[in-house]
């Protein structure tokens, strides 16, 4: 428990726990059926309904039934894990909160005087959820979510606020379906096989997720129960390419060497690694060399696996639903499948999570996300 | 560029809205070197940014960006040990419209969609578009503030660098409203 192990890490920054966490994905409508679909790797890819997809690559995608309201399913998942942290009204009002999206593509088709930004939903999630303040909306593509985690455990290790909220979102609609599918990014077979030999591809999903994150001292002085600590974070840039990353990985290795060093973990500490993996070809070989240049020898026996190849790339939200996975996964002693498998990349050298979920208690994991621009992100999350 | 009494960068004149910086220290913040699109009595469009079409967002970023990165490092690219303590962080209150509205039109006329679009179609394209011609390798940072833009722009660079992410920030705050963008190089200690 984050009470016994005290409240400062041996550079006297503030210990940085998880209180209240909830999620929704195409796997169902709640954290639990998140955890058990990409613990067992049961992949939530149906036919996209909001809209005639029949015109692009592929038709699928992890979406959940029906045409869900983003702002209104960011709210429900605020509530929950403020509700799972038991955080009073004050304590809420007191509480900012760090929001990750990419946008409201019916803005997009508003009379440009009356558009508003990825800001404005920050805003009014806010207001609609007690928290505040909410001081801007990360839009840094598939790094924003994890970039408010960092961002939320430096204030809070920093002693700047005790606690911050972030919720994440996206749900698939038309316009990035229609990106995807222009870039040749979306997989024509309909699998999305991180990995493997084969991988054409990656397919979106919905996602929402909320976190409330705290120092160790606040939580365990109001009696709240720690779920996982964010023990160190990381983020670097490649550099290299406008949209393609590094094939050296240079931006991924030293964002993961930034997270270790600050967890003060060495690489054969983590037991597990949540990986990016969308499944394209070129973003999970540089994702393979970087790991391999973080973390070593290790690289080549720790477990790893991508839970995208369940429930897809949920864009501005994977950063918050991945590290979602990765607490659940720790705290079940289940490590997820990399779903989609079909076959060895010889040339990756990983120990990927097949068949199965790996039975075993993992003390530190590791959660990656990359994006355009070269940017990359790592998480060390420790079990509490 | 001077600061005020309490340390903060002055920006033309104007003294920094403290009042949203997430209750952080950004006293000994300096502004290393700045630049401005439009500059005084340079053309009032930006120039066509090749990889990038149908918006002004991207250009502008570049334009600011170049200009205050010049004066620092001559020309293209950073020292690599500076530039790999470098991040960029772009700040505009409604992200890229330009983009957005091309998305949304292929979108609502049933046409096919660029393929340049999907490479553009988030801001940190045009923020890595910075950070590859200048070698920045620190943290790629885009966000869409509620309030004062340069306020909560200063407290993001404030907390990278007090996170060691990085040791200097290139903010640029685009408004393609106005067709303007004004970046900054911010790093703790004396004005280089």
């Amino acid at each position: 428990m984050a009470e016994a192990r005290g409240a400062r890490d041996g550079g006297g920054r503030h210990e940085v726990v998880i209180t209240g966490l909830a999620a929704i994905a195409g796997t169902g409508w709640d954290l639990a059926a998140l955890g058990e679909r990409t613990a067992v790797g049961d992949s939530a890819f149906v036919p996209v309904t909001r809209f005639d997809a029949g015109r692009y690559r592929t038709d699928l995608a992890a979406q959940l039934p029906g045409d869900p309201v983003l702002a209104d399913e960011l709210v429900s998942m605020i509530g929950t894990a403020c509700a799972q942290a038991g955080l009073d009204p004050v304590r809420r009002s007191a509480s900012p909160l760090l929001v990750a999206v990419h946008g409201d593509p019916a803005v997009a088709r508003l009379p440009e005087d009356e558009r508003t930004g990825p800001g404005a939903i920050a805003e009014s999630l806010a207001e609609r959820t007690g928290l505040g303040p909410a001081p801007r909306a990360y839009m840094t593509a598939c790094v924003a979510a994890s970039t408010a985690v960092a961002d939320a455990a430096t204030l809070i290790s920093h002693g700047r606020v005790e606690r911050v909220v972030i919720a994440a979102g996206y749900l698939v609609e038309q316009d990035n379906f229609a990106l995807f599918d222009a870039g040749r990014s979306l997989a024509p077979d309909g699998r999305v096989r991180p990995f493997s030999t084969g991988r054409q591809g990656m397919l979106l999903g919905d996602g929402v997720a909320a976190a409330v994150l705290e120092s160790a001292t606040a939580a365990a002085e109001r009696g709240a129960t720690a779920l996982a600590r964010i023990a160190g974070w990381g983020r670097a840039g490649d550099a290299y390419h406008i949209t393609q990353p590094d094939p050296d990985g240079g931006g991924m290795t030293r964002a993961i060497t930034a997270a270790l060093r600050k967890a003060g973990r060495a690489p054969a500490d983590i037991g597990y690694v949540n990986a990016h993996g969308t499944g394209t070809a070129q973003s999970d070989a540089a994702e393979a060399v970087a790991l391999h240049r973080a973390l070593g020898e290790h690289a080549r026996r720790v477990p790893v696996s991508s839970s995208k190849s369940v429930h897809g790339h949920t864009l501005q939200a994977g950063g918050l639903l991945e590290l979602a996975v990765t607490v659940h996964a720790l705290r079940t002693g289940r490590l997820p499948v990399n779903a989609g498998y079909s076959g060895p990349d010889d040339k990756l050298g990983l120990n990927l999570v097949l068949d199965r979920p790996m039975e075993r208690e993992v003390d530190h994991a590791l959660s990656v996300n990359a994006a355009f621009g070269g940017a990359n992100t790592a998480l060390v999350v420790a079990r509490a | 560029m001077t600061t005020t009494d309490a340390g903060l960068p002055t920006l033309d004149g104007s003294v920094v809205d403290k009042s949203i910086v997430d209750g952080g220290m950004v006293a000994d913040l300096v502004v290393r070197a700045e630049g401005r699109f439009p500059s005084a009595g340079g053309p009032a469009e930006p120039a066509p940014l090749p990889g990038f079409v149908s918006s002004s967002f991207a250009p502008l970023i570049a334009q600011a960006a170049d200009e205050c990165l010049r004066q620092v490092h001559g020309e293209a690219p950073a020292d690599p040990a500076r530039g790999d303590r470098t991040a960029v962080v772009v700040v505009s209150t409604r992200g890229d419209v330009g983009t957005a509205t091309a998305v949304a039109q292929a979108v609502d006329r049933g046409r096919r969609m660029p393929p340049i679009l999907f490479f553009q179609s988030v801001a940190n394209s045009a923020a890595g578009r910075v950070a590859v011609t200048w070698g920045l390798r620190g943290p790629v940072v885009c966000t869409s503030p509620v309030g004062d833009p340069t306020a909560d722009a200063l407290s993001l660079a404030d907390l990278l660098i007090a996170d060691d992410a990085a040791d200097e920030v290139l903010l640029v705050l685009v408004d393609q409203a106005t067709d303007s963008a004004h970046a900054l190089l911010l790093g703790r200690g004396p004005t280089v």
